[in-house]
């Protein structure tokens, strides 16, 4: 412990406290450290006392909290930035340092990676510049195939994930249309399956920018170039007349299996350009988010937007999640994170605004359970995890070579993400408690 | 006597005079101007009766130390023996009766003071007395303020007693005879020796002496002052205002207004008529102008009079400076420069050296000529007569007033500043772009022959088609609904279909495109292009006779203007694909075209030549053209604003023109940015934005704000320089993202990249 050898003029008295389980937990005895001590050096103290205790100990990265806020400089300026009283006993949280522990193959595409989705602990989904959707199972396994696109995948979207046999998937594209799929996931993955479609749906009049699931229902909605959120029907056949027309002409088209078409249920128009990402967080609420700089949300019942951010910027992505999963996340045409919180009333300011990229946001996805975690994937070819109690990254995955076009959680501690390097990326092993 | 020597004439002009103020003295009752009013009396057949006043309240007396005695000596002289000098006829007894009265009270008063008094005061306080004796006389009617007089002549000249030996007669009508005249020496002793000479008053009426009392001297001292007379008044008591302000009840009068009160009054319009005569006569002048002395000095230094100076623009020249010690013939030793300041003098500059070094001479004959003389004397001519010393009229300003006021940058967001994304795939240079109306999709062509596809938002190169040649020219049809490119390179123009859009709108842009019916080319430009089917890609080219140097399409997309650079007067054709024909100008182009454009809304057309640009009416081929006047030496692009109004020309020397049609044919604005040529410019369709990208691998932007106002002009302000192209070949092409605020520049260096907000 290199603590005793440094010549300390100040130290500090502190408890470490967790919220971890028993082989992470230290006694509860203060301790009196150097006051300018860093995070590493409070990572090494617990370390050191865990390992005394228990002799089998792998050094594990902590990170710690203050009054719910992270230390990301020395305790000292630390204290003093805050102006917390050095003379009582300090109470110090730590819990596991959120950051991948281990990085998988990458599984290799044909070309860019525009789209994943890990929505499913069973597998990942991926959308790809070729016009296929893939499934992989874990890494570098791929099951399925999701053929029928002619354009770039933009999006892909799990519809329903109940465990039930079979799985449906919605995928957006560059050729104006969304297909949804089926398949069973639990199919042997020695041999790679190829799908088609079971339902085209037709209606935009532009490349679809985006898909998004409602959370328990058949419905999807799709947001395209041509400034529209169409929300769509996931059944077999919505209506008699209309499937009979359809299979008509499909026929002729293709003349194999079912394939039906669909219509758009209903338009949400509103946005003045291009809406490039749609979430359906909750049963009637949308949100999306516009090159025409706005953040909306939409009441599905009325179809009218009920909140509309302006935030100056073309926006390319959206997510809602965090404390109630009220809070809205975006990223876009320039290197900062915003997240507003649309319960704060009388502003439309973001609260917080994460700058660490150096390019533009492709993605940004709030961690499913927890309330501060979120990631973000920027052009730069790094993805940040950010947690709201500080205004660092807490770690920075800078595994691809090129653009990151898009990045998930999965399975809750793994970050998947794909880019213009063509390969997707697991990293997992972050410890989200 | 000197004393005697005053004029009667003086004392009369100082008794009317002082009127006033005897008059006041009358209503203090005091017994000790009883012997006074006695003398009064007499001194008024002197003066005349004056009994036209009331007695005042004002207590004032004459009883003044500094009554001047000798004063009323010469009165006295003048009344009774007139102006003559004879001896004055004194009758001491009375005098002396009238002093003894006195006598006690006398003592006190300091001689001093009386002294002091005399010389300035006492022909006034003398007069003073004099008038206000007469109105003792006949105001008092109180037997303790009046003392009757000796004499009972009553008021009769006392010239009539001149030869008597009396002077009148008293209350008994016995005679009252003359004192015995001193002799003048002898009354001049009397005078002297008496120290309390200066209080006595002669009374020639009475024929006595009087003498003032401290009293009455202590009056006067203060009447001097010009304070109140008494001691005991109170000059500013409180005031007490004893009219009853209320209004009363009745009026004083009930009587009804007379009619005198409403006519002119007669005698006034009199004496205005005879006014009006004497001025219309030229009897009574006004304003007579006064004259100003027309002095001044002389022999002052008109150098420092800052009279002139301040009105004139000449400034005096200065004079020569006087000879010092150090001209002197023979000045002290310590004016000798030693040999070693002289030798150190060699050393120094020509302006440092001393223009003078002393010498000794021994006599003033051993003084050799001046050497210097002639050359000053000339150079002091030529000073005056070359050197302009007027004032020159500078005004003072602020040169940093003078810069227009500009808003803040900050205030004019959103522009782009920032490098996101770069296009990269091309192996030359990138030499144009074009964007799809929606802003989805850019094109881009490049000297490698390609023109490629990108999709903006994330760089990804959608499509590729290669040819032989450079690529000169790409543009997008404007309408969204038939994505259509075409394509300039060398001689050939192609339209190629880029796939996108629906599937009815791809029907319709194959039809568009179809070339299995190309029309026969009418004669007139049979020469000049002819349509072919492009076997390549697909759709149709165009081929002309001279290589493509621009291409323009028109807002509805069926027409195109292609430019032939050194096509002549057959330089510039427009293409309609929708009946896949060619037509000629229907105008005569004078000079070199450059680059065309056509009107954002109406049907004018824009031809940049090297020099200006000319603007023509397509519908209306007769119409005057209208020729902008640019200024300067080589067009090499421009851009129209969207309104139509403005619009942008760029040159190759590196400066770029804004023009207001409405306002001129001259440049509104002319901005020298670019040390090198610029190649594009570029106006964005909805922000108020342009830009222009030059050689020197840097591109501009701008902000440019037109209003609706017509009375307000174009407000350019220069935002950002957009860096970031390796400095080889510059920046060839910049267009601004239809939609939002950004901006595309392909370089030299094989590279787009788009600059955000």
């Amino acid at each position: 412990m290199d603590v005793d050898r440094e010549d300390v003029s100040r130290r500090l008295h502190v408890k470490f406290v967790t919220k971890l389980d028993s082989p992470f937990k230290v006694p509860a005895n203060s301790v009196a450290i150097p006051s300018n001590v860093t995070r590493l050096g409070l990572s090494s103290i617990v370390n050191s006392i865990i390992e005394s205790d228990n002799p089998e100990w792998k050094t594990e990265p902590f990170d710690f909290l203050i009054d719910g806020e992270l230390i990301r400089m020395s305790l000292e300026e630390f204290l003093l930035a805050k102006g917390i009283s050095a003379e009582r006993t300090l109470e110090i949280e730590y819990i596991r340092a959120v950051t991948p522990r281990k990085e998988e193959e990458p599984s290799l595409h044909d070309d860019w990676v525009s789209a994943v989705n890990g929505s499913s602990p069973r597998f990942i989904l991926t959308g790809c510049y070729d016009g296929l959707g893939r499934v992989w199972s874990s890494a570098g396994s791929c099951s399925h195939i999701l053929e029928g696109h002619s354009g770039a995948i933009s999006s892909v979207a799990l519809v329903n994930s109940n465990d039930a046999e079979t799985v449906t998937v919605a995928t957006s594209s560059k050729d104006r249309t969304l297909r949804l799929f089926k398949f069973d996931p639990t199919e042997s993955v020695d041999s790679t399956t190829k799908v088609r479609a079971y339902k085209i749906l037709r209606g935009h009049k532009a490349s679809v920018q985006s898909v998004s699931a409602q959370k328990s229902g058949n419905m999807v909605c799709s947001s395209s170039w041509d400034c529209t959120i169409n929300l769509w029907n996931t059944n077999e056949s919505t209506s008699e007349g209309e499937s009979v027309s359809v299979k008509k002409r499909k026929g002729n088209n293709q003349g194999e299996e079912s394939q039906s078409e669909g219509e758009a249920v209903t338009s949400l128009v509103g946005h003045t350009q291009c809406v490039s990402s749609v979430v359906w967080p909750e049963y009637d609420v949308i949100y999306s988010s516009s090159w025409d700089h706005s953040v909306r949300r939409w009441d599905v019942e009325t179809g009218k937007d009920s909140l509309n951010l302006f935030c100056g910027k073309a926006l390319n992505t959206v997510d809602v999640g965090g404390e109630g999963s009220a809070l809205i996340a975006a990223g876009g045409s320039d290197p900062i994170l915003r997240v507003w919180d649309p319960r704060k009333p009388g502003t439309s300011a973001p609260v917080f605004q994460f700058s660490s990229h150096s390019s533009w946001i492709s993605a940004c996805k709030w961690h499913k359970s927890s309330w501060f975690h979120l990631l973000s994937a920027s052009y730069d070819g790094k993805i940040m995890l950010w947690d709201l109690r500080t205004a660092w990254p807490l770690s920075v995955i800078d595994t691809h070579n090129d653009k990151v076009l898009s990045a998930d959680w999965w399975k809750g501690e793994s970050v998947i993400s794909g880019g213009a390097d063509s390969k997707l990326r697991i990293s997992s092993g972050i410890a989200i408690s | 006597m000197t004393k005697k020597k005053k004029g009667a004439n003086e004392d009369k002009i100082i008794e009317t005079k002082s009127k006033t103020v005897s008059g006041k003295s009358q209503k203090q009752k005091k017994p000790v101007e009883i012997e006074e009013s006695l003398k009064e009396e007499d001194l008024l057949q002197e003066s005349g009766t004056d009994s036209d006043y009331d007695g005042d309240s004002l207590p004032e007396s004459l009883d003044s130390d500094d009554f001047d005695s000798d004063f009323f000596d010469s009165e006295y002289d003048g009344t009774q023996e007139g102006t003559e000098d004879g001896d004055v006829e004194f009758s001491e007894d009375d005098v002396l009766g009238n002093l003894l009265e006195h006598e006690g009270s006398i003592d006190n008063v300091d001689d001093e003071e009386s002294e002091q008094v005399e010389s300035d005061n006492g022909e006034e306080d003398g007069s003073d007395e004099g008038s206000e004796r007469d109105e003792a006389v006949e105001e008092s009617d109180s037997s303790e303020d009046e003392v009757p007089s000796r004499n009972t002549v009553g008021d009769v000249p006392l010239e009539w007693y001149k030869d008597e030996k009396h002077i009148g007669y008293d209350i008994t009508g016995k005679k009252i005879t003359k004192k015995e005249k001193q002799d003048k020496l002898d009354s001049f002793l009397a005078t002297m020796d008496d120290s309390k000479n200066w209080r006595k008053i002669y009374d020639e009426y009475n024929d006595e002496e009087v003498e003032l009392t401290k009293e009455e001297c202590n009056l006067m001292r203060r009447i001097l002052k010009g304070e109140a007379p008494h001691a005991d008044f109170d000059p500013y008591a409180p005031y007490v205002d004893w009219f009853k302000w209320d209004d009363s009840i009745h009026p004083l009068s009930s009587a009804p207004e007379p009619k005198r009160r409403f006519i002119p009054s007669k005698w006034e319009a009199k004496k205005v008529l005879k006014l009006v005569r004497a001025i219309r006569k030229g009897l009574i002048k006004f304003d007579k102008p006064e004259e100003e002395p027309n002095v001044y000095l002389l022999w002052g230094d008109d150098s420092t009079s800052d009279q002139k100076s301040k009105h004139l623009t000449y400034i005096p020249p200065p004079k020569l400076k006087l000879p010092g010690h150090d001209e002197s013939y023979n000045p002290s030793l310590e004016y000798i420069p030693t040999e070693e300041e002289k030798a150190s003098y060699e050393l120094m500059y020509e302006e440092d050296r001393p223009k003078f070094i002393p010498k000794r001479f021994t006599s003033l004959r051993s003084i050799p000529a001046y050497e210097n003389a002639l050359k000053e004397s000339f150079e002091r001519c030529l000073d005056l007569y070359l050197c302009p010393r007027v004032r020159k009229k500078r005004i003072n300003i602020d040169p940093e007033s003078l810069k227009p006021k500009l808003p803040s940058r900050k205030d004019l967001r959103p522009y782009p500043n920032s490098c996101y994304l770069e296009y990269k795939g091309h192996t030359g240079a990138v030499t144009t772009i074009s964007t799809d109306s929606s802003g989805e999709w850019i094109a881009s062509g490049s000297t490698d022959g390609s023109v490629r596809m990108w999709e903006v938002e994330t760089g990804r190169c959608l499509k590729v088609w290669q040819f032989d040649e450079a690529i000169m020219c790409v543009a997008w049809n404007p309408l969204s609904r038939l994505p259509v490119l075409a394509v300039a390179m060398g001689r050939d123009l192609f339209f190629l279909n880029t796939e996108l859009g629906t599937d009815e709108e791809q029907e319709i842009t194959k039809e568009r495109l179809h070339s299995g019916n190309i029309p026969e080319p009418e004669a007139s430009v049979a020469a000049i292009v002819t349509w072919l089917p492009d076997e390549l890609y697909g759709g149709i080219k165009i081929r002309h006779f001279k290589s493509i140097s621009s291409i323009d399409w028109h807002r509805k997309g069926d027409y195109l203007s292609t430019v032939m650079a050194s096509g002549e007067t057959r330089g510039v054709v427009l293409h309609q694909l929708s009946k896949q024909k060619t037509q000629r100008l229907p105008f005569k182009i004078r000079g070199l075209p450059v680059c065309t454009l056509f009107h954002p809304s109406l049907s004018y057309f824009f031809v940049a030549t090297r020099k200006d640009v000319r603007v023509y009416n397509l519908l209306k081929p007769g119409e005057a053209t209208k020729k902008l006047e640019t200024g300067l030496r080589e067009i090499s692009s421009m851009a129209i604003h969207p309104g139509g109004d403005n619009l942008i020309v760029g040159s190759k020397e590196g400066k770029m023109c804004w023009f207001d049609m409405d306002l001129s044919s001259k440049p509104y604005k002319t901005l020298k940015n670019h040390p090198k040529d610029i190649t594009n410019v570029a106006v964005h369709r909805s922000y108020p934005l342009f830009a222009s990208c030059s050689e020197d691998s840097t591109a501009y932007v701008f902000h440019g704000m037109v209003y609706n106002d017509l009375n307000q002009n174009p407000l350019i302000v220069p935002l950002e320089i957009l860096r970031g192209h390796s400095s080889k070949g510059g920046v060839l092409d910049c267009k601004f993202h239809p939609r939002q605020p950004w901006l595309f520049t392909a370089g030299a260096d094989s590279i787009i990249k788009l600059y955000c907000h």
